[in-house]
């Protein structure tokens, strides 16, 4: 069987619930070995547009093909080498979650019930296994759900929110895991709210903005896109400062609800407007990056707005503006 | 504004579809009702039916109850028995339905061979099953016990009758 | 060992083998839950003890049922006991014993929000669907025989004098025992059309109490509405009819026309409310909108 070139092909995909547009002729392809990311505040259509691949939700309208088949020519064999969890997994509570797995490994047929015993321990959940599901917390629902698509032996792994819930530790080994399944070949599609976590993860992604598609393509094509970075700055003299960068080219420097200065800048031009502050006798008392590139593109491109002050969207510099 | 146009055409499709399996359903249900017709507006309840449903069950239980208390049988055909019966005790109201009716059998006793009437209230169930309480005579119907051989009591076939006959 | 820890197993390149038909597989693991259910264990040592507890019960008092057929007969002809029960059984018992798992197999997925995690494996909402109804259906057959069985042990035990049949007729025990068969086969039927009834209201209320309710309120409603003089065309609409049609087998002559139309009814019902909640999952959207 030859190994198609596209692993999930979606074409003008809408889903209206009633008189709400969830998903808006949305497009999005992936590629083998690839790791997705699909962004979007909630309420986008994040869940809807991974239900849709699932087959929970059935589009009004656009083509669905998985590994190059479609739901009506594949039938029940459409999610093979398919697995995932949209939403946080529910599982009968009044189960085990080992008897939990073999019932689904029961469903799945084959030889799924023998990877049980590796899957929860990948999980960290071997201890736990013999607990009723009743009594686990939504971290160890997470991993038992992945535990669960580990037992399909995927070729495509769909995430709806995958780091809810889990501690920094857990979060990390996931994106590692994640990371090595997509050397060995395997398609990762994952849904997150946070640019932040999607950047250190995703080689592309798409962005998702009221059921629309605000962008999609490969994050470094998105990094040259992006506006300047956030920073936080607090001085010792603020509004000398916040006067200083109006004469500072790609710099533009506005006060913060909550005192200081929210900077726009490229990271060049930052180190020019401190050492000028320095100069000027106004000496920085704090700087941290507050928004990354990608993540105020992000906020643009979905109209979010951000906490704290901001400057409208229109006066944010761009990195290609030249003054 | 386009995409507005293209919600209405598709959510007017949807009604379509909805349509369509509303009708089927509604067709699923008048098939139904149309071949559960077995006799328009009648019950089936009527007059003739438990007469003669009436009159070959009490031949029987007579049979028995002759064998019960060890006199000699008769045979359920030289009994020739014929029930009477009307709804409500009178012919003025439609005799037709559930309810009581008071039926009265007419059957020739072996021997003498005059005639016998058993009278009887008949509760007529809405499924054409009925429970027929004697009503006299007090020998043949009107104690719920009667005497076996070795002075045994055992329960008169003919003083509740049960039974039933086709409405359909 | 961590999620990181070596290469995940990955889909071999030939598609995995399908063994077994994708609907006994359901099939099998929906019994095997069922069997786990505590009503489903309760229910089932009813039918086992009920009969025998019933019969003891009637062996220490000498009154007898007055309303029902048969019921004068319960201590002359253990014939008379599994016809008594039937009689009853018909009205209540059988219709609520399979409302109360037919009623709850699907919702109860809803009530756990499982849906979505057995969706999303190799299985389509065709076998699924096909699978919890088999085994619905299975349930209320084995309950019934199950019963059938016990009921008739009980009678042989009280006693196979032989009974008075509907026509006067004196039933002898060979006989008897063939048409207490005959007349509790006749009501799988309508207890299978029950069955289907109450996974239509499952399916459509996605609620585990509306799913069971409604059928239990229905057969209350049945009972009503019986008891009005409708034309027989109306009598033969109500599910409740055919739980009757066994008299016919008892009288001289027999006759088998209510249990015939009977199953045009069972039939129709059976079919439309199989349709109905097929046509209502088929393309149901599970979970909510984002």
């Amino acid at each position: 069987m030859a190994e198609p070139r596209v692993i999930v092909e979606a074409r003008g995909v809408t889903k209206w619930f009633g008189a709400t547009t969830a998903l808006d002729a949305v497009d999005c392809v992936v590629g083998p070995g690839v790791v997705h990311g699909l962004l979007g505040p909630n309420g986008a259509g994040k869940t809807t547009l991974l239900s849709a691949l699932f087959g929970l939700i059935l589009p009004d309208e656009g083509t669905l093909r998985l590994f190059g088949r479609s739901r009506g020519e594949a039938g029940p064999s459409w999610l093979d080498g398919v697995a995932g969890f949209v939403e946080t997994p529910r599982f009968y509570p009044y189960l085990t979650g080992r008897r939990n797995l073999a019932v689904l490994a029961g469903l799945d047929g084959g030889d799924a019930a023998e990877l049980i015993d590796e899957a929860l321990e990948r999980t960290g959940l071997a201890g736990a296994g013999r607990r009723k599901v009743r009594g686990y917390s939504l971290g160890m629902r997470q991993r038992l759900g992945l535990a669960a698509a580990m037992l399909r032996r995927p070729r495509l792994l769909i995430l709806d929110e995958p780091a809810n819930g889990m501690d920094p530790a857990g979060i990390r080994d996931l994106r590692t895991a994640l990371r090595r399944l997509a050397r060995d070949g395997v398609t990762v599609i994952l849904s997150s709210h946070d640019m932040a976590q999607v950047e250190e993860i995703c080689d592309s992604v798409t962005v998702l903005s009221r059921g629309q598609v605000a962008f999609a393509g490969r994050l470094d094509v998105m990094r040259t896109d992006a506006p300047d970075a956030v920073w936080r700055l607090r001085t010792s003299d603020d509004a000398a400062a916040a006067e200083l960068s109006r004469s500072c080219a790609g710099v533009k420097a506005a006060s913060h609800d909550d005192g200081g200065l929210v900077v726009h800048a490229a990271q060049d031009r930052l180190d020019d407007y401190v050492l000028r502050l320095g100069r000027d006798g106004v000496a920085v008392r704090g700087l941290e990056l507050d928004t990354t590139p990608l993540e105020a593109l992000f906020f643009q491109l979905t109209g979010e707005p951000r906490p704290g002050g901001q400057l409208p969207v229109s006066q944010l510099p761009r990195t290609k503006e030249v003054r | 504004m386009i995409a507005r146009i293209r919600g209405m055409i598709a959510r007017l499709r949807r009604r379509g579809r909805h349509r369509t399996r509303a009708a089927a359903l509604a067709a699923g249900m008048i098939t139904l009702l149309a071949l559960s017709v077995s006799g328009c507006g009648s019950t089936g309840l009527t007059a003739p039916s438990l007469q003669t449903s009436l009159s070959r069950t009490f031949a029987n239980l007579y049979v028995l109850q002759q064998a019960e208390q060890g006199n000699p049988k008769p045979s359920a055909a030289s009994l020739d028995s014929h029930a009477s019966c009307q709804k409500g005790g009178t012919l003025d109201i439609p005799q037709d339905g559930s309810g009581v009716w008071l039926c009265q059998i007419t059957y020739l006793v072996a021997g003498p061979g005059y005639p016998v009437i058993a009278k009887y209230n008949v509760d007529v169930q809405t499924d054409g099953c009925y429970a027929a309480d004697g009503d006299g005579p007090a020998s043949v119907n009107g104690s719920p016990t009667i005497t076996g051989p070795h002075y045994a009591q055992l329960i008169n076939p003919l003083s509740l009758i049960d039974g039933c006959f086709d409405t359909t | 060992m961590t999620l990181a820890a070596g290469p995940w197993p990955t889909f071999a390149e030939r598609a995995v083998p399908r063994s077994r038909s994708g609907v006994l597989v359901v099939w099998r693991l929906e019994l095997a839950k069922l069997l786990g259910l505590w009503r489903v264990r309760a229910l089932a040592l009813m039918c086992l003890a009920g009969p025998f507890v019933i019969v003891a019960g009637l062996n220490l008092q000498s009154a007898t049922p007055g309303d029902t057929a048969f019921g004068q007969w319960v201590h002359t002809s253990g014939f008379a006991i599994p016809m008594v029960i039937l009689g009853f059984g018909g009205q209540w018992l059988l219709p609520v014993g399979t409302a109360v798992v037919a009623g709850d197999i699907f919702s109860a997925e809803d009530h756990f929000g499982t849906w979505k995690t057995i969706l999303t494996r190799s299985r389509s909402r065709g076998e699924l669907f096909a699978g919890k109804f088999a085994a619905a259906l299975t349930f209320a057959t084995a309950g019934l025989v199950l019963l059938v069985i016990t009921d008739l042990l009980a009678g042989l035990l009280a006693g196979t004098q032989p009974v008075v049949g509907l026509g006067g007729q004196l039933v002898p025990a060979g006989q008897a025992i063939v048409l207490v068969l005959a007349s509790w086969a006749s009501v799988l039927p309508p207890v299978l059309a029950f069955t289907a009834l109450a996974i239509f209201t499952s399916v459509v209320s996605r609620n585990s109490v509306i799913g069971i309710g409604i059928p239990v309120v229905l057969t209350l409603v049945f009972q009503v509405v019986t008891l009005i003089a409708l034309p027989a065309w109306g009598q033969q609409v109500l599910l409740s009819t055919p739980f009757q049609a066994w008299h016919g087998f008892w009288e001289q002559p027999a006759f088998v026309g209510p249990f015939c139309w009977g199953l045009v009814t069972c039939a129709a019902w059976f079919g439309i409310c199989s349709a109905g909640a097929w046509l209502v999952f088929r393309r149901r959207t599970i979970g909510g909108a984002a």
